[in-house]
């Protein structure tokens, strides 16, 4: 069943939401900077015994970053957390579960072997000599009072991923948290799982207990919370109760934001032959996707995280394979063409994670140019590295990367820097396709500038096919976008037909399809 | 073969088999906290060293036994000191501790060879060493025998029932669980080192005091490798580790019955045997591997520190 038909049968109006007392936690002014980059920027929030708040927020918007804060993963650069009105500071998670507040992450920290009364009672104090069935019977109490079914003698290893959540929210029970964080608990979810996940935070929450929903998901954050706080590039871009919310469009676009932080001059280019073509690709959780990108564009693909972006840009770039006869590249079936793939004059991938699948942290500069061109470096089974590092030298003049060593080690660039000399890679090799994924995340202005420019002057040679969280960067750039949600392509049109421009927000949403 | 030899090759096989199977525990022990030692070979002779020494100079068998014990828990202090706070590769380490220790026993044994020593005496248990068939196999042996019997059971309750157990168990597949829930991840993985090199130290004891009686140069003779490939083999379970100790404590007993007896295979193939079972053994364990059959999840990662 979809997952929005079950959450409908979340109903509402069983849910009491308790008045507003006083905070049990306080944010005050919390500031945490990652090197240049600001990830939380002043935040201020309250946080109320017996409410479900959300978080909502795109990747990157610092949302995990602010609540590790308050877990006592991170420690903040200024403000403070108060908890029943006195300031706390949290040195380790220990720290904080100690105190009351625990984590569930999207990474589970159980011990796989190990039953799950053994995780559950994991490190708590208790005589030298275990008692099984007394601890069995413990973990089934605490189940059975909060409705989350388990079973307290299976192995973490046999379990499903909904049933190992289950056994980290009874462990951060069982060891008294008042408030419980979950950092994008549906991720791993089946729809059914996510229902009743959302009937526990509510039984939860409803023995006084403060519950914390981290998610970009509009639908599940409408369903669940009672309180929602949207976050955008580090900031508290707006906070409501959940019976104030209008309009889900409303929501999608402050989540994305839509004011104007930069422009760049674009001026069309003439369009030349057909890069790339996917003709009715459904599967891979994609659905019906059709489209069409000629060498001299820029298709931008906007949507919320986690609605198939992922992988189509996998397909397209041989790491997950598409159905059969779905997608064509340069002309030739896939299968074609990753049989035989060429390293020059081909399809370049600037992927999201720039500092793991982009580049090797512990290479040079050199190296790292090396590990997508060496096939234009080699002589026989000889590497010309004196001509490498002479080429990577002229590439950190022209794209201007700093510092401007060649033995700088990938980790020590910034990442706008590092986004450079991956750019600078890819574009020596004089694509035809080019597949940029969240190409200036977490950059600064003056990067983003450059990446843009050089994305544009690439397509003199190359087809660019956008993926995109940001809709400034997908307007600014594009000649035609597509909103993907849910793995469907909502609409497709050229950016300047300016009442579907208007509507993306919606179409991100789901709300609206042509 | 005779009904009779079948017996005396069978009591030789656990006489043979114990030091391996003490030393495979220990091991495991090492290994369930998520350390690898290969320097079992090393600790072994130190330890077969010490023993000897001590049981030489006072003429206490037990005060032998505890300083072999002892001489196998500080080389494991020093592979925890490496591995846990130094942060040191656990494969380099362990094998200094197999060059280390085979060198200084080499170095402070040569005066006393062929020197003997009282050691562990067999002990006639009443009753069951008269038991028929049983008696002569089971029952005729040194006191450390019949406490190579108790161990493994010791061992399973310790892992499985124990607070200290479940915690070492935690550390060996992920520290960083471990420690969220405050338990002291180094803290632990120095026990089980340190622990289970007690019980590689009794293993070697039980060489020099139970097994020999003399001191020789090699005594370990390859038996602290046979008990890391046992460990693997024995899917890190201390029953299966009974199995394969008896099964090479066999091997053993056996190529020296046929060597004893003059057959005409050459020496060489014989002495062989133990080692191309490891290598057997170990290629069988990793072709029928299932996911139950792994090692702890963190084996031979160090804890890095935070941040």
């Amino acid at each position: 069943m979809d997952v929005s038909d079950l959450l409908k049968q979340l109903d509402r109006s069983k849910r009491v939401v308790p008045p507003q007392e006083n905070p049990l936690v306080s944010i005050k002014g919390l500031t945490k900077r990652f090197g240049k980059v600001l990830a939380n920027d002043n935040i201020s929030l309250n946080i109320y015994p017996g409410r479900v708040k959300a978080l909502l927020g795109e990747n990157g918007a610092g949302k995990s970053t602010l609540m590790s804060m308050l877990a006592g993963r991170y420690q903040p650069d200024a403000g403070t957390i108060e908890l029943d009105g006195e300031p706390v500071r949290f040195t380790s998670a220990r720290d904080a579960i100690e105190a009351g507040i625990g984590m569930v992450y999207q990474h589970f920290m159980l011990v796989e072997p190990m039953t799950v009364a053994e995780n559950v009672l994991l490190g708590q104090e208790g005589s030298f000599f275990l008692n099984p069935r007394e601890m069995r019977q413990r973990v089934r109490q605490l189940s059975e009072q909060y409705g989350l079914e388990i079973d307290p003698a299976a192995r973490v290893s046999d379990l499903s991923m909904g049933e190992k959540q289950r056994v980290e929210i009874l462990k951060l029970l069982y060891r008294d948290s008042r408030v419980l964080i979950f950092d994008e608990p549906t991720a791993v979810l089946t729809p059914r799982e996510t229902f009743h996940l959302f009937e526990a935070l509510w039984k939860i929450a409803a023995q006084g207990k403060s519950i914390v929903f981290i998610s970009h998901k509009l639908e599940e954050v409408l369903a669940v919370a009672d309180e929602i706080a949207i976050l955008r590039q580090g900031r508290i871009e707006g906070e409501f109760s959940e019976s104030e919310v209008t309009s889900k469009a409303d929501l999608a676009c402050r989540m994305v934001g839509k004011e104007v932080l930069l422009e760049v001059d674009r001026e069309e280019v003439s369009q030349g032959e057909t890069v790339l073509q996917v003709r009715g690709l459904t599967g891979i959780g994609l659905e019906d996707i059709h489209f069409e990108l000629h060498q001299g564009e820029v298709l931008a693909v906007v949507g919320v995280a986690g609605n198939g972006q992922k992988a189509l840009v996998e397909a397209i770039c041989g790491l997950r394979k598409p159905p059969v006869n779905t997608m064509f590249i340069m002309g030739k079936r896939w299968r074609d063409f990753y049989a035989k793939p060429s390293w020059k004059n081909s399809l370049a991938y600037i992927p999201e994670d720039r500092l793991g699948l982009a580049t090797c942290r512990n290479l040079n500069l050199v190296d790292n140019l090396l590990l997508t061109t060496r096939q234009g470096f080699a002589r026989g089974p000889w590497l010309d590295k004196k001509k490498a590092a002479q080429d990577t030298t002229e590439l950190i003049k022209k794209f201007d990367i700093r510092p401007g060593r060649i033995a700088a080690l990938a980790w020590q660039l910034s990442g706008g820097n590092l986004q450079k000399s991956v750019l600078a890679r890819e574009l020596y090799r004089c694509p035809r396709l080019i597949v940029a994924e969240q190409p200036t995340q977490g950059l600064d202005i003056a990067a983003t500038e450059q990446v843009w420019n050089h994305l544009l002057a690439a397509r003199e040679m190359a087809g660019i096919l956008l993926v995109t969280g940001d809709l400034n960067e997908a307007l600014q750039l594009a000649d035609r976008i597509a909103v993907i949600y849910r793995g469907r392509f909502m609409d497709l049109f050229p950016v300047s037909d300016k009442e579907k421009v208007r509507r993306i927000g919606l179409m991100m949403a789901g709300v609206e399809r042509e | 073969m005779s009904f009779e030899l079948i017996i005396a090759l069978l009591a030789a096989t656990v006489h043979s088999g114990t030091p391996i199977l003490f030393a495979t525990l220990g091991e495991m022990l090492t290994e369930k906290g998520g350390v690898l030692n290969l320097g079992v070979e090393g600790m072994m002779s130190v330890s077969a060293f010490a023993a000897f020494m001590i049981c030489l100079t006072t003429g206490s068998a037990w005060l032998g036994l505890l300083a072999g014990g002892v001489a196998g828990l500080l080389m494991g202090g020093v592979h925890a000191f490496v591995t846990v706070n130094c942060l040191g590769n656990q494969v380099v380490s362990g094998l200094a501790l197999t060059i280390l220790g085979g060198g200084l026993t080499e170095f402070m044994g040569t005066p006393y060879i062929g020197t003997s020593t009282e050691g562990f005496r067999p002990l006639m248990l009443p009753l069951l060493s008269d038991l028929p068939v049983l008696g002569p196999i089971f029952f005729r042996h040194s006191i450390l025998v019949y406490i190579s019997y108790i161990l493994p059971f010791l061992f399973w309750f310790f892992m499985r029932r124990t607070r200290l157990g479940l915690a070492i168990t935690a550390v060996g597949e992920m520290p960083a669980a471990a420690a969220a829930v405050g338990l002291k991840p180094r803290r632990l993985r120095w026990f089980a080192v340190t622990a289970g090199g007690f019980l590689v130290g009794l293993s070697g004891a039980y060489l020099s005091l139970a097994y020999t009686h003399l001191w020789t140069t090699g005594l370990s003779g390859g038996r602290g490798w046979i008990a890391v490939a046992l460990v693997i083999f024995a899917f890190w379970r201390p029953f299966r580790a009974v199995v394969g100790a008896y099964l090479f404590g066999g091997v053993m007993a056996f190529q020296l019955r046929l060597q004893a007896s003059g057959t005409d295979i050459a020496p060489q193939f014989l002495l062989m045997l133990p080692y191309a079972l490891t290598v057997l053994v170990l290629v069988l364990s990793a072709w029928r591997g299932t996911r139950r059959s792994q090692g702890p999840g963190a084996l031979g990662v160090n804890i890095e520190p935070e941040g």
